[in-house]
């Protein structure tokens, strides 16, 4: 019976990425406006689990999620596929490269993802002759930024909680 | 030097091309599939837009059942606020009831009034509009397109570039259409851009949206006569809509022509989409 439950408890946490993921994609939350504040909690999360667990976060689930993202919001079908592989593709290097992880290297090396993330949108928005609010973009960028420790503080609570040590 | 540039090109490498534990697919392989689905997106063929459609409908259908929890959340908790307001609600009521009932009257006379008068100029009154009714499926307000999904697509006629119509006034026109659903794009969007008319004043304009800002009345000519209250209606100019569907009326604010609509977007159910409007090019 101990053994079920161990078992059930580390399937359920090996989920929790992938629930937070879909979830936000289905309800098309990937981008969190409220007034003045605008988050985009997709490019954190992949950000946060392909830096930090990749074991717990598929790249063909990171594919999936941005190709459900872009039906939902009427994006060119792969725009924001690509943005999140360029995402988890700078949070893989990030990893590869840096020895210790901490907030702080996080928090750094999330500024010239998020300026590839926005550049990736850019270009693939502009070839397909879609208008956008690029002072939106850059606000949505800024405030990413800002968000992401309060967001990392969260996600490492939860995982901690669960019983994944970090 | 070289020794950092060959560190920066294994880093790369091992990001992109190699798989890590539990990973089936390397980002390098996904980054090109994604590429790869651009470009057919772009595309138009009968295999492609039928897969296509087929996916987003799916799609739409699985948001609906995920994001059902958060609307029932949603509606539940605007009831209990309706509930407090109750009271105060229920005494606006009486006095609109009282101012109403008083108009009721005055309005019979003008209506009979009105019929009278159309029957002495042989005006047509019956309605030529070749409607269909749509509810909205998906509202989900996404940062880069003023837009929602409607539950009607290719299988009730529905086509590109039709008129989506929120009672009798214009709000915006249907962009991608699926066999069971429909996008349609709203008049706030970046990317609309709509030929209109105003009256009285009666100058040709293209009104055009900015996402959150307000909608504004472009190309208009320099000497022009609107004023505030102005009301906006489709010119049809570019032969695609039909003309004098209501939109909205003129707001001057710093000198700046803004419109505002006739109807609320935010709280749109359900949609008439115009289906006599098109000419499709043969």
């Amino acid at each position: 019976m101990a053994i079920l439950i161990k078992n059930f408890k580390s399937n359920f946490v090996s989920l929790v990425p992938l629930i937070l993921l879909f979830f936000i994609t289905l309800n098309g939350m990937s981008t969190v406006d409220l007034n003045f504040f605008t988050v985009n909690i997709h490019f954190i999360l992949v950000y946060y689990f392909a830096l930090r667990k990749p074991e717990l976060l598929g790249n063909g689930f990171i594919f999936l999620s941005g190709i459900i993202t872009d039906v939902i919001h009427g994006l060119p079908i792969g725009t924001t596929a690509l943005t999140l592989l360029v995402v988890a593709g700078a949070a893989s290097y990030v990893r590869v490269v840096t020895v210790r992880i901490s907030l702080f290297t996080d928090w750094i090396s999330f500024i010239p993802t998020l300026l590839l993330a926005s550049l990736t949108y850019y270009f693939v928005l502009n070839f397909s002759d879609y208008s956008i609010d690029y002072i939106y973009l850059l606000k949505n960028s800024i405030f990413t930024l800002i968000f992401y420790p309060i967001l990392w503080i969260l996600i490492s609570a939860l995982l901690n909680l669960l019983g994944e040590s970090n | 030097m070289d020794t950092s540039r060959e560190d920066f090109g294994i880093a790369v490498r091992s990001a992109f091309l190699r798989k890590g534990t539990k990973q089936r697919f390397s980002l390098f392989v996904l980054s090109i599939i994604s590429i790869l689905l651009l470009f057919f997106d772009s595309m138009e063929s009968k295999p492609i837009s039928f897969v296509r459609s087929f996916v987003k409908d799916t799609i739409y259908r699985g948001s609906l059942i995920v994001s059902s929890p958060i609307n029932g959340f949603s509606y539940v908790s605007k009831g209990i606020v309706n509930h407090f307001q109750l009271y105060s609600k229920h005494s606006e009521l009486e006095k609109d009831y009282k101012i109403l009932k008083n108009s009721i009257s005055k309005s019979e006379f003008l209506e009979l009034e009105n019929i009278q008068l159309r029957k002495l100029i042989d005006e047509q009154t019956s309605s030529s509009n070749n409607y269909t009714s749509s509810r909205v499926m998906l509202d989900k307000q996404s940062p880069y397109l003023n837009s929602f999904i409607i539950n009607s697509g290719s299988n009730k006629e529905i086509k590109n570039g039709m008129a989506a119509l929120d009672g009798a006034n214009f709000i915006g026109r249907i962009i991608d259409v699926n066999f069971f659903s429909s996008r349609v794009l709203l008049v706030t969007d970046l990317n609309s851009k709509i030929a209109v008319i105003t009256e009285p004043s009666g100058n040709h304009a293209i009104l055009s949206g900015h996402n959150n800002k307000p909608i504004t009345l472009d190309y208009l000519p320099e000497n022009h006569l609107i004023s505030n209250g102005d009301k906006v209606y489709t010119s049809g100019k570019e032969g695609i809509f039909s003309p004098g569907i209501p939109i909205g009326e003129v707001k001057i604010v710093k000198k700046k022509i803004n419109v505002s609509l006739f109807s609320e977007l935010t709280q749109i159910t359900f949609v008439n989409i115009d289906l006599g409007a098109p000419r499709e090019k043969k």
